[in-house]
């Protein structure tokens, strides 16, 4: 009964002319961030948050919502017709959708990508809407110490997730944090870690940061090689794109459980879109009647992981919403655009702002609809998009970065800021630590910080507190796991290492 | 990398010492209430100097160099190329403006760097330059530096 009162002023929010085109201009945007390779929803949405200051919030939110939807759909185009990721949520869609494409099948793999997508996305709205608001309520019944686990929990889950070294993805983290602590503390009064540079008062803007570590970030690493890559041509009829029945009844069930996988792995801090996407494809393979066709063109290898993302991007937007704790890197930036628009995520968030909740919600409908039109129809208007050469694009996104990061305070010192931190997110990059970890501690660090004081100030047990309440015990519990099991592999990889050495 | 990593933990070591030092001198680490401004950043220095402790450990420990990360040849030389020309921009902002700096740079790269045609670097520069104050200054009201020339 709620639920459709809610969902009827979220679609009355949505439907506004502005808010139409605003999620328009957003799954286009997204559709070409998603297709274009070195540019991905993380940056996209980081390059787009300064456009959205002029706007009400929840036009913003609905804007970088659609994009990131959109971005889920487009990678696919690239992932089969060049066999290159548009995006890392579709590096395993390359696998068997480039060999579709190869056997003259580009048409119905995309077809399939597009409509698993606008299925799972769809099933993840209902579940996003149907979930958030209980989670959201027992939520509100967090004091200091719950949310400073919480934000553990959130923090070493999303390090432990990122990255191929957990070593360093923790240091990323804690240096993120580190950053987090530069300039005015509110409870004491204190300058910290200022240097004596009047800008630092302020801390690092999160704006700056995040666009030099992903935005330009991403364009040096692509800066280092010019080149152009291949397309496969196809044909994109709605006869040649729409899957036939054989491929439909090979792929509901895998478009079933990429769903359902793909939201409960996004609602987890940390594992977003990308690692769904893999797990949905091993799955498929493990259950398949037929794996030995995993790698040669099986539809199901498209049609698990481009549902299962789909899902996670739905199920990322949970926990930012209802505990401000995102589940993936595009939504820890979106989250810190929320903290700018000043709309504090949070359980108080569905009773505050239920009109910029809803609406956000009835969005992401209209936006998949909008999306699954786009991407069956619109295909080849795409694959043009993809023949400008990145030697006119690059220089293109760093006008964008600069432009973004100017437009936050108009201070060019905030440009400066952003270009040192994409030569700096450039080397992490190369040297595997992980941008996301440091941009989600660099978010979450003043509060982590303030709760963690605060439950120290009422705790009679110092740190024991953290496992005195029953909630808050639970969420350090598996805060410590989370940081545990990667432990142990890295000692008994270290420990194997070892041996073989003293073998050979 | 190995190196790399030998000669991060190093640096991020150093970093870390001096963080808690900073801390632990001149802020409070702990007031009549309860933790001050110098408590969390205290810890999370020693956490920090643990790292990279474990770090330089298993970078000292790793039998085989590991690959290079470092671009070298043509690939270097653009990398150098892009950040400078950034950095030039950044820094002459205040002098010739963002709609004239815009331009100037998109012609210098598409130009130089990537040998597009006159006509190509001509209409994506001022295409885009033209775009972008539309979009920020038109659009968004952002008030752009303006240059010497007045735009």
């Amino acid at each position: 009964m709620d639920l459709f009162t809610n969902l009827a002023l979220g679609f009355s929010v949505a439907f506004t002319p502005f808010n139409l085109l605003m999620a328009f201009i957003g799954v286009i945007l997204g559709t070409l961030i998603g297709a274009l390779p070195g540019i991905g929803p993380v940056s996209g949405v980081a390059l787009l948050l300064p456009i959205t200051f002029g706007m009400h919030p929840t036009s913003g939110i609905i804007m970088l919502a659609a994009l990131y939807a959109g971005s889920m759909y487009g990678g696919t185009i690239t992932s089969v017709l060049i066999n290159t990721p548009g995006e890392s949520a579709s590096v395993v869609t390359c696998i068997d959708g480039y060999q579709m494409a190869l056997q003259g099948r580009a048409g119905p793999a995309l077809g399939m990508a597009a409509i698993g997508s606008f299925i799972a996305g769809t099933v993840g709205v209902v579940f996003l809407m149907g979930m958030s608001p209980l989670l959201a309520r027992w939520a509100l019944s967090f004091g200091p110490p719950e949310t400073f686990a919480l934000m553990l929990l959130g923090l070493t889950t999303v390090t432990g997730l990122t990255g191929d070294n957990a070593v360093k993805g923790y240091i990323s983290m804690v240096l993120g944090l580190m950053m987090s602590m530069v300039g005015f503390d509110i409870i004491s009064g204190d300058q910290r870690y200022t240097g004596g540079i009047t800008e630092m008062l302020d801390g690092f803007d999160f704006l700056p940061v995040a666009i030099g570590l992903f935005g330009m970030g991403e364009v040096l690493a692509g800066a280092e090689s010019a080149g152009r890559a291949q397309i496969l041509s196809a044909r994109y009829g709605l006869r040649d794109v729409l899957p036939t029945a054989a491929d439909w009844m090979r792929a509901r069930w895998a478009i079933v459980r990429g769903s359902v996988l793909g939201f409960v792995i996004g609602v987890l801090p940390g594992a977003g879109p990308t690692i769904a996407s893999f797990l949905a494809y091993t799955v498929e393979k493990k259950l398949s009647a037929r794996p030995e066709e995993f790698g040669h063109g099986a539809i199901e290898g498209v049609a698990a992981p481009e549902s299962a993302n789909n899902a996670a991007s739905a199920g990322a937007m949970v926990p930012m919403l209802t505990l401000g704790i995102p589940g993936s890197a595009t939504t820890a930036v979106m989250l810190g655009g929320l903290m700018m628009w000043g709309i504090r995520p949070g359980p108080l968030l569905f009773e505050k702002n239920p009109d910029f909740v809803w609406g956000l919600i009835a969005s992401l409908y209209i936006a998949n609809v909008m999306l699954v039109i786009l991407n069956i129809a619109f295909i080849p208007a795409f694959v043009r998009a993809l023949r400008i050469p990145y030697s006119i694009l690059m220089p293109l996104i760093i006008v964008f970065c600069i432009t973004g990061a100017y437009s936050l305070n108009n201070k060019v010192w905030d440009v400066g800021q952003m270009l040192v931190f994409g030569v700096v997110g450039y080397a992490m990059k190369k040297l595997d630590y992980s941008p996301a970890a440091l941009t989600l501690a660099l978010v979450l660090g003043p509060l982590a910080e303030r709760s963690l004081r605060q439950a120290l100030i009422i705790s009679d047990a110092g740190v024991l507190i953290l496992f005195q309440r029953p909630i808050a015990a639970v969420l350090t519990t598996l805060a410590l796991v989370a940081v545990a099991v990667p432990a142990a592999r890295a000692v008994r990889g270290a420990m194997t290492a070892r041996n073989a050495a003293a073998v050979s | 990398m190995r190196a790399a990593d030998r000669t991060g933990a190093a640096v991020l070591l150093a970093l870390a010492v001096a963080y808690t030092a900073t801390a632990a001198g001149r802020y409070t680490y702990w007031t009549v209430t309860g933790p001050g401004s110098g408590f969390f950043p205290f810890w999370l220095g020693l956490v920090l100097a643990a790292l990279s402790i474990l770090l330089l450990a298993s970078a000292v420990r790793r039998p085989d160099p590991g690959p290079a990360w470092l671009p070298t040849g043509h690939g270097a030389a653009r990398f150098v190329v892009v950040v400078v020309v950034t950095a030039l921009f950044i820094a002459l902002l205040p002098l010739l403006g963002m709609a004239l700096g815009t331009a100037v740079f998109l012609g210098v790269l598409l130009r130089m760097l990537e040998g597009h045609s006159w006509r190509t670097t001509a209409a994506v520069a001022v295409g885009a330059a033209v775009a972008n104050w539309a979009v920020f200054v038109l659009w968004l009201r952002v008030p752009f530096p303006v240059g010497m020339l007045g735009f």
